[in-house]
């Protein structure tokens, strides 16, 4: 019996580890970054402590696609070599691979597995299948799996993607592209804050830190920036992050972690009490950022980041949002599993993980739906780890062996007709 | 700013202007805002990649830290001499391209209309075509376009900034 290794190969992230466990073993960035300190470009290893200041970032992956296969043999090599200790030659590979893919990616990818590593066996499957898989599986009684169809949203690094799932099957006619994800968004708020406060075009890993911490998705966004132009401590935004100095620490940090939670209570009303006495604190108590302590304070910017993944237009970007990419993604698909996709919509990928992403996006999604159907969104307990759940789940079914496709059946037919058996 | 690019009888100044090269190429084509949008949306997909040295260093003698595999390849094959063309032309195809090249010489378009594809499966234009607009400099509303390159901002405090450091400069 040989064992199955589960790669969800993101173009952020690698999760990775064996089929038939509930966890990957590790997840490691999928990239090599080289360090000030360092000449080479190294492997990330699960918890680095190294000082990530300024490093320069190498990744295989470029819009979600694998452009660069030397690069992924390298990362993969040190992944199944030095973290999950296995030998290619007796396992078989479950690899996830974006939608539409091109047919020269798809060989690249046949070669790295089979005839770089010797892999016993593949099966390539796409993200939302595997997710649509575990949901249905977590609840069996559930709507998901009693219709066998879900809509996938899947805001991932690379892009957004919602692809209806019917009977375990993307429907690819039906899937809708945005292209924006974590990556476009890390990038436009260091764009913002390089011009306004102190420039971070260098620093890839601190602004993903700072993006992860601090922003979130605004429920009515006129009334967050004027509440966002507000001085002093009715400003409820504004939040202070204190960047490396490499000496007394090498990560950066929320300066006042209370004051980054502030933004919750906004919803609740207090924000309409603090404005009586909103004149008293207009006399200049403005606190000057002080340049040289290597620190920025964030306020519209917390909000307006995620905010261009429903609203792609404000980029200059000429592609609708989030809500909009739904619709148009159920309505190419039969009219009779209209009702049931706005039920059964799953949430996942790691740029969902923004506070309120679920709420703002039924707030948009329901005016677009016609009246008369429920919408239900489902988020994912772990939603970075969704699609590998769901491949693990797959590959301790009794019939994985046979959907795989073989080295030996590589050799003989080559990569094209391999790839007719995934049916993508 | 999608308004003023669409309509091909904007008036421009006659006036020639000294200009830095990449401006100039940028200018070059008819509506040069459209241009210097894709190539800022196409600037959030890029990684920083530190300074170019490492391609630079590779063919060269000196590169001894390089993986020692490697190195000893290329001594094997160091009997044959190569023409700098012939090298530079195998570095051009050892390198890895970019999505959009590969994009292309997929051919995608050459594709009967039903079958589904990347470029089929983008989500296409919004339904609505009202934006909003944000200030470039502090990130508030804005009602004001600048006259000269079509950013925005929303005040004069904002529109001193903007003209002193990135008017024209094409980066939204």
């Amino acid at each position: 019996m040989s064992s199955v290794v589960v790669l969800d190969n993101g173009g952020g992230l690698i999760k990775a580890g064996y089929g038939g466990e509930r966890d990957p073993s590790s997840i490691i960035p999928n990239c090599l970054y080289r360090p000030l300190s360092s000449k080479k470009f190294l492997h990330p290893t699960p918890t680095t402590e190294e000082d990530l200041t300024s490093a320069a970032v190498r990744r295989p992956i470029d819009r979600g696609y694998l452009i660069n296969p030397d690069l992924q043999r390298d990362i993969w090599n040190h992944l199944f070599s030095n973290l999950l200790h296995i030998n290619p030659s007796n396992s078989s590979l479950l690899l996830t691979e974006p939608l539409f893919s091109l047919p020269s990616i798809e060989r690249a990818t046949d070669e790295l597995v089979f005839e770089d590593f010797g892999f016993n066996s593949l099966f390539i499957s796409d993200p939302p299948k595997l997710v649509h898989l575990y949901e249905a599986s977590r609840r069996p009684y559930g709507l998901v799996s009693q219709a066998q169809c879900s809509l996938v949203v899947d805001c991932g690094f690379s892009f957004t993607h919602a692809a209806p799932v019917f009977q375990n099957f993307t429907l690819n006619y039906g899937v809708k592209r945005i292209d924006l994800g974590g990556k476009a968004l890390t990038n436009f708020l260091k764009e913002l804050v390089s011009y306004r406060s102190v420039s971070v075009m260098d620093e890839s890993f601190i602004m993903d830190d700072v993006k992860e911490k601090l922003c979130f998705v605004s429920l009515d966004v006129a009334r967050d920036l004027k509440i966002a132009r507000r001085r002093g401590n009715d400003n409820f935004f504004r939040c202070t992050y204190v960047l490396p100095d490499g000496v007394t620490h090498t990560k950066g940090f929320v300066k006042d972690p209370d004051e980054a939670k502030k933004h919750l209570t906004v919803d609740d009303g207090a924000y309409l009490e603090t404005r009586k006495d909103m004149d008293r604190t207009e006399i200049m108590d403005r606190k000057k950022v002080d340049l040289t302590k290597n620190e920025f304070d964030l306020t519209n910017e917390r909000f307006l980041v995620p905010e261009m993944i429903f609203h792609p237009a404000d980029l200059g970007m000429n592609q609708a949002g989030l809500a909009e990419c739904i619709v148009r993604a159920v309505n190419s698909c039969h009219p009779l599993l209209h009702p049931l996709l706005y039920q059964s919509i799953i949430l996942t990928g790691g740029s969902t993980l923004f506070p309120r992403f679920a709420e703002r996006l039924e707030m948009e999604l329901r005016p677009l739906v016609p009246d008369d159907y429920q919408v239900k969104i489902t988020t994912q307990e772990d939603p970075i780890l969704g699609t590998w759940r769901g491949g693990s789940l797959l590959a301790s079914s009794p019939d994985f062996e046979a959907m795989c496709v073989t080295k030996a059946e590589y050799e003989e037919l080559g990569s094209a007709r391999c790839r007719r058996r995934f049916f993508h | 700013m999608e308004d003023d690019v669409s309509n091909p009888f904007r008036r421009m100044s006659m006036r020639t202007r000294k200009i830095a090269p990449k401006m100039a190429a940028a200018l070059a084509s008819s509506d040069n805002r459209t241009q210097a949008a894709i190539a800022r949306l196409e600037a959030l997909e890029n990684d920083y990649t530190g300074m170019e040295t490492v391609e630079a260093v590779d063919d060269d003698e000196a590169s001894l830290d390089d993986d020692d595999d490697v190195y000893i390849q290329k001594k094997q094959k160091g009997t044959k001499r190569k023409t700098r063309q012939a090298k530079a032309l195998e570095n051009a195809r050892k390198a890895p391209r970019n999505f959009l090249e590969l994009l292309h010489e997929a051919n995608l378009e050459a594709l009967p209309p039903h079958v589904p594809s990347y470029l089929r499966a983008a989500v296409g234009p919004p339904s609505s075509t009202c934006r909003r607009h944000f200030c470039t400099v502090c990130g508030f509303t804005s009602n004001y376009t600048c006259a000269k390159c079509g950013m925005r901002f929303c005040s004069i405090r904002c529109q001193k900034i903007h003209d002193d450091t990135r008017c024209l400069k094409f980066v939204a």
